[in-house]
């Protein structure tokens, strides 16, 4: 008879043995994560489309001030879903079974991190600026809120597609 | 336009304060979730997560950047050079944690 493995202690069936904060809720909060990070998505993409009609001359004052919060305000909420559900991946998936099986996923997973910590400050950045733009904005400040914006969107987009992979492989909250 | 110009050293600001507590071993906020305690160190090593740590340094860092710049209001230098100076900032980020990724293929 095939001698089994010792269960790793980061093991989801561990969990009498270590308590990770948020844990009972972890599945609601990828739900939200994920709902959050498509929201993400959009307002940040439609933002920089925005940024960049501003500066080539479009009035689009509008959808920058609808957008300059929509983005910020997605992204703020989807960073701190991450934030909480961070310590429970960090113990179930990553320790228990990735740095194992897929220590590759594991340094995607951390770009991933870097990438929406970097996202963040753009978009905000971007926000903040595109929503003080005048009509008539000095075309220099202009191309420099597009610049902010479409890198911030573009970090966004790899974040998203990141996390997606690494949830195909081993969601948080299964065994 | 002195909000295009504090975002910017908002974001360069972040760039440098997010990157720099690792590699320069700077105590961070680090959490262990595990034992569940946070703690400022400078070596954080096995479950702990210094994440948290690093967006604090960054977040702390751009903030003051951008109110000093608010605040300031000098244009001392063209909006241009200060937007190529920020994404190659961000650009240094990227740079240094895709060597990460690669080095560990």
């Amino acid at each position: 008879m095939a001698r089994r493995a010792p269960a790793s202690p980061y093991a989801a069936s561990a969990g009498a043995r270590v308590t990770v904060i948020f844990e009972p809720a972890a599945r609601a909060l990828l739900l939200l994560h994920a709902v959050l990070g498509f929201t993400a998505v959009f307002t940040t993409t439609h933002h920089a489309v925005s940024s960049f009609l501003a500066a080539r001359g479009r009035a689009v004052q509008r959808q920058l001030r609808r957008f300059g919060w929509m983005a910020p305000a997605s992204l703020l909420a989807q960073a701190l879903s991450g934030l909480a559900l961070y310590p429970v991946y960090r113990v179930r998936v990553r320790f228990a079974d990735l740095e194992r099986s897929a220590p590759a996923v594991v340094q995607l997973f951390d770009l991933k991190e870097h990438l929406s910590a970097l996202s963040l400050a753009l978009v905000v950045g971007a926000s903040l600026a595109g929503r003080a733009l005048p009509s008539q904005a000095p075309p220099a400040e202009a191309r420099s809120v597009a610049a902010l914006s479409a890198c911030g969107a573009a970090l966004v987009w790899c974040a998203a597609l990141i996390g997606l992979y690494v949830t195909a492989r081993h969601p948080v909250g299964a065994p | 336009m002195k909000e295009v110009r504090a975002a910017l050293w908002g974001v360069s600001a972040f760039a440098v304060g997010y990157l720099l507590p690792g590699p320069l071993r700077l105590p961070t906020l680090a959490y262990d979730p595990v034992a569940r305690a946070a703690q400022v160190t400078a070596d954080v090593g096995g479950v702990a997560i210094r994440y948290y740590g690093d967006l604090l340094w960054g977040s702390a860092a751009g903030l003051l950047a951008a109110a000093l710049a608010w605040a300031s209001g000098r244009a001392e230098r063209p909006v241009t050079v200060l937007t190529c100076a920020t994404l190659a900032l961000v650009a240094l980020d990227l740079a240094f944690y895709l060597s990460r990724l690669l080095a560990s293929v």
